[in-house]
């Protein structure tokens, strides 16, 4: 296996409306700031995976052939992952693939939504009345976490506030709160029970890419002084949908996903070794949930990171600093971002969101009734555990 | 193993076979849903090999919701390929034969030794002169309903300019590949988009395929002769067919040569996804095909026409040639307009 | 005979077109066809990017035709209801005066003999004209722009978005298990697939398949299951209004655990139990239409299965399991 590394990171303003922008603007915006930050034109990319969730968002159909070109892609291999709401991470993991596999030298992720073209809760009730919406798919695994771990009501108000205060600090973020606070999400809509308004991620436009390339791009691209983030880690596993005994809660297959990252990247004590991670939270109650099923707080004690501040940026271990879901939403490039932004974490790139002194980055993304995982881990350092 | 033992052994840690394949519900209109087409198919290409699904280390599948008919389709999908304790999954809207390249990268990583992928589709549940305009250009052609047989009748009149074919050429692909009528019956027919006639068009059919890929020792252990995958490639072009050169078929060319086409053996058997007549033709002139290759025995995509798995079953008939004992065989697979999109995996059998 | 559910997915798209797209749909609203400078080329469409390269292009934008030349071409003698026009056309590559490629649009020539490649077309402009591909109504034999009956003109101001609807029908076979299970709702009977292996029980035939051994699961499966259980989880929605909803008030579906098994029926509809009442480890029993009654047979997630209209208290002491909640599959 060829070690790979990020060495190019953009993404777009994201918006609830990029009403300014087609399609192939939208993605571009992202494209261009990432082949920037690699130093790179689109000459330079060898093949280009596109990712986003489903086309009836849209109603363009295998957007990757309309957007071939704008993609910089004629004369090169154009591949389309769709693997529900974890798309944006399988995209980072199948273009690393191309790499890791020897076959292409350096690709492009790109993965985009554009909400506002559409409505996702038509798409998700497949055009048809009384539809449930991503948060009545998820209510009820919340109400069992939080019955289960014997969590306050306010652990999903802190969350929802930290990372709309994580957002005020990035400038690509959707929603910014200025006046966020624990009364005014409290007192927002009950939305799904038990998930409130603000505890719910927005719907947004907008797009993300990422430069992945070979050992030799990444040893380059650190020599320059552009640190790259290395990817020592990396697994997507899926979990069927419904059958007696499936725990959405603490999914198998998300177990298993960060089992196969941690080992694979020589990790064996996660929470001490993971200086921060980017993790897909979008409705509040996720974050314990996920500290919990990615072996980074012991079961039902997730909660108590939340609660104790751990979790903000300036704490022990500090989740989706960027704002996360929760801020940002443009499905499809979702989970591209987390991977994204884990990246910008350990090249000391996240600016403003930067969490001090962090090598090592776990991002991750799921789909679907929680059933796909996509994780990668990335270091500022080949081996950053000696 | 008597010759090319050095060879073998040298390649060892990159090879990587088909060793298996089966093919469900193939017909202009099942019953089945998607999921029971894909729960057959994938039982019947790995029981033979003495496979369970507890054996397979990574799936990947290849569908497409707006052929369905549903968001996120491909999530029920997950029921056929035994995800509990969950697998190392993925899935591509695009036809089962990139689903294939990304199960190749990922046994490249070296991690894993099984694999396999899928292509699935229900075709007749909706009407294609419909869903197509979908994947055209969403500002310029998608509004005018400006539909693949539009397109691949003007690609065939570039391709009839360019002296690549005549109508009586096409109806001979037709003829020989279906296996039935006469050119000249044929010739007697309606246009359906001029130079196009009815037998110049695909059919319409439903089914899945599945193909089970090993690493080269599990290979060799499973089955006498696997089909090992020496060139695989996919290129792209611009998408609008109006700023392209519709006589020639670019990405055709530069995937054939990534793949290693015009050297080494000498091709056998080509399968190609012609869905149209006049494509056979583009492409055997763009691939240099000589006569002495068999084009399309299976009777190639005009004769069954599973959407979202005709590619990969090109594979898998190029694979069949193989483990026939032949020695070099090639496939193609298309997606998008006017062959926008081209891939092209070779397979080889060794002694 | 497998009987087949018809569908229509509708949905008007709103698309925005960014600075490029955007003068070329407000162009054709005046009547005027754009194109954008590439070198020495006019392309048109206009593009952001060079369709070749997916270099930025300068948005150098200039007038091309609006008479053009017939390069290419084919004859649609059944129009679909996406076309632009519903009697037989032509589709044809137009090259516009002044262009380096050609155009497709479609062309109202009368008969497929009146057209052939190097024949002058022009431009038939819509009476009232919105910034839109469909302003040209259609090219037409000669040199001549024209408009469709009386000029009305277009929106005025700079077009930014567009309208795009696309209703596609779709047939999808209903399983004879499907049909079976509802049959027996029918006679307020509610049946379940056991596996052979496992043990696991599906309720219903929608997905006659056990996906933990990826096996489908036939009529030797059947099993009965009782028609009273116990609310394990449920959400309360708040509904967002999108085109196609059908609902606006609040309102909850349930998680249903029948009695001495271990199924649990997902998203229920209740009756007779406000959403304020709702909670873990209330009794229910299955509600059932009248025998003989017509019932929907499109059982979507969320919606009745068949004569089971839904769950409604049963009166019962409520069930105190920790548990309970955890039931969701």
């Amino acid at each position: 296996m060829i070690p790979c590394a990020v060495v190019g990171v953009g993404q777009t303003h994201h918006r609830s409306k990029r009403r300014d922008v087609s399609f192939g603007g939208l993605v571009r915006e992202a494209v261009f700031r990432a082949l920037d930050d690699a130093r790179m034109t689109m000459a330079d990319i060898d093949a280009v995976v596109l990712g986003k969730a489903p086309d009836l968002f849209e109603g363009v159909m295998k957007p990757e052939l309309y957007l071939s070109d704008a993609l910089g892609a004629v004369g090169k291999p154009m591949f389309r992952v769709h693997t529900a709401g974890s798309v944006g991470g399988t995209t980072g993991l199948v273009a690393a693939s191309h790499v890791r596999a020897g076959k292409h030298r350096t690709v492009l992720a790109v993965a985009f939504e554009k909400q506002s073209e559409g409505n996702a809760q038509f798409a998700l009730g497949s055009g048809r009345g009384a539809s449930l919406g991503a948060g009545g798919s998820f209510a009820p695994f919340v109400r069992a976490y939080i019955h289960r771990s014997g969590a306050p009501e306010h652990i999903g108000w802190t969350v929802a506030v930290k990372d709309r205060l994580n957002a005020l600090k990035n400038p690509y973020a959707h929603l910014k709160i200025a006046d966020i606070s624990i009364d005014k999400v409290r007192d927002s809509p009950m939305m799904w029970d038990p998930i409130r308004y603000l505890e719910s991620c927005p719907s947004s436009d907008g797009a993300c890419a990422v430069v992945i390339t070979d050992e030799e791009g990444g040893r380059a691209a650190a020599a320059d002084g552009r640190p790259p983030a290395w990817i020592l880690g990396m697994s997507s596993r899926s979990e069927a949908g419904g059958f007696p005994g499936r725990d959405p809660v603490r999914p198998q297959a998300c177990l298993q996903c960060a089992q196969d990252v941690y080992q694979e990247a020589g990790i064996t004590n996660p929470r001490e070794q993971i200086d921060t991670a980017e993790l897909y939270v979008p409705f509040s109650w996720h974050e314990p949930l996920w500290l919990e099923a990615h072996h980074l707080a012991d079961e039902g004690a997730g909660w108590q990171l939340v609660d104790k501040g751990q979790t903000e940026l300036g704490g022990s271990f500090p989740i989706n600093p960027s704002g996360g879901v929760l801020s940002t939403n443009p499905i499809g490039a979702s989970g591209l971002l987390r991977f994204a932004e884990a990246a910008n974490q350990v090249r000391g790139a996240a600016g403003e969101h930067q969490v001090d002194g962090a090598r090592v980055a776990l991002g991750m993304a799921y789909g679907a009734q929680s059933q796909y995982f996509s994780m990668w881990i990335v270091a500022n350092n080949l081996q950053p555990f000696g | 193993m008597t010759t090319g033992l050095t060879t073998t052994t040298a390649r060892t840690s990159t090879d990587i076979a088909v060793i298996g394949w089966a093919q469900a519900a193939i017909s202009r209109r099942t019953d089945q849903t998607e999921t029971q087409m894909l729960m057959t198919s994938i039982t019947d290409a790995l029981t033979p090999l003495g496979l369970t699904r507890s054996d397979v280390d990574f799936t990947c599948l290849g569908s497409c919701d707006y052929i369905t008919g549903q968001a996120f389709s491909f999530v029920a999908n997950l029921d056929a390929i035994g995800a509990w304790p969950p697998k190392r999954d993925s899935h591509v809207e695009m036809d089962g034969a990139w689903a294939l390249y990304e199960a190749w990268l990922r046994l490249h990583e070296g991690d894993i030794e099984i694999a396999v992928v899928t292509g699935s589709g229900r075709t007749s549940t909706g009407d294609p002169s419909l869903i197509y305009p979908m994947e055209m250009d969403p500002y310029v052609l998608a509004p005018l309903g400006a539909d693949l047989v539009t397109f691949a009748a003007l690609q065939a009149r570039a391709v009839i300019s360019a002296g690549l074919a005549d109508e009586k050429a096409m109806a001979e692909v037709a003829v020989r590949s279906r296996g039935k009528g006469s050119v000249e019956e044929l010739l007697a027919g309606e246009y359906v988009r001029e130079p196009l006639r009815r037998h110049d068009l695909p059919p319409i059919t439903d089914g899945a395929v599945a193909m089970v890929l090993a690493t080269g020792e599990r290979a060799r252990q499973l089955v006498e002769r696997p089909a090992y995958i020496t060139g695989f490639d996919h290129r792209t072009e611009c998408h609008n067919p109006a700023f392209r050169r519709l006589d020639d078929s670019p990405s055709t060319r530069i995937a054939a040569r990534e793949a290693g086409l015009g050297t080494g053996a000498p091709i056998e058997v080509a399968e190609l996804q012609a869905s149209f007549t006049h494509e056979e033709l583009l492409l055997r002139h763009v691939l240099e095909l000589g006569d002495e290759v068999a084009v399309n025995p299976s009777g190639g995509a005009l004769r069954a026409n599973p959407i979202m798995a005709t590619g990969l079953a090109r594979i898998g008939y190029a694979a069949d040639h193989v483990f026939a004992g032949g020695t070099r065989a090639l496939a193609h697979a298309t997606s998008g307009p006017c062959l926008q999109q081209n891939l092209i995996c070779v397979l080889e059998g060794r002694s | 005979m497998t009987r087949f559910v018809e569908s229509t997915i509708t949905f008007p798209y709103k698309r925005s077109l960014g600075p490029v797209t955007g003068a070329f749909m407000t162009a054709l609203a005046d009547k005027r066809i754009l194109g954008v400078r590439n070198g020495t080329d006019v392309l048109v469409p206009p593009m952001e990017w060079d369709p070749a390269t997916g270099a930025e292009l300068a948005a150098d934008l200039v007038e091309v035709g609006p008479a053009g030349t017939v390069e290419s071409w084919t004859w649609v003698p059944e129009p679909t209801e996406q076309h632009p026009l519903d009697r037989p056309f032509a589709f044809a590559f137009i090259r516009l005066d002044g262009a380096a490629n050609p155009l497709l649009h479609a062309l109202d020539a009368g008969s497929p003999a009146a057209v052939s490649a190097g024949m002058r077309v022009a431009p038939r402009w819509r009476e009232e004209r919105i910034g839109h591909i469909t302003d040209i109504a259609c090219f037409v034999p000669g040199v001549r722009s024209e408009v469709d009956g009386t000029d009305v003109g277009g929106p005025g101001q700079p077009v930014e978005l567009m309208d795009y609807t696309a209703a596609i029908t779709y047939s999808t076979p209903v399983l004879a298990m499907a049909d079976h299970a509802l049959a027996a709702t029918r006679e307020h009977r509610l049946i379940g697939l056991r596996c052979p292996t496992c043990d696991r029980v599906y309720v219903g035939g929608d997905r006659p398949y056990c996906p933990v051994d990826a096996l489908e699961l036939g009529a030797d499966a059947e099993v009965e299951l009782p028609n009273a259980g116990t609310i394990t989880n449920f959400i309360v929605v708040e509904p967002v209004q999108y085109p196609g909803q059908t609902v606006t008030e609040q309102f909850a579906r349930v998680f249903v655990l029948l009695d001495g098994t271990d199924v649990v029926l997902t998203y229920q509809p209740v009756i007779d139990l406000p959403v304020g009442d709702i909670h873990v480890g209330v009794r229910v029993s299955a509600v059932w239409a009248p025998r003989d009654t017509p019932v929907d047979t499109f059982s979507g997630i969320g919606r009745p299965m068949g004569s089971l209209l839904g769950w409604t208290p049963s009166g019962e002491s409520d069930v105190h399991d920790p548990d309970l909640v955890n039931r969701i599959y």
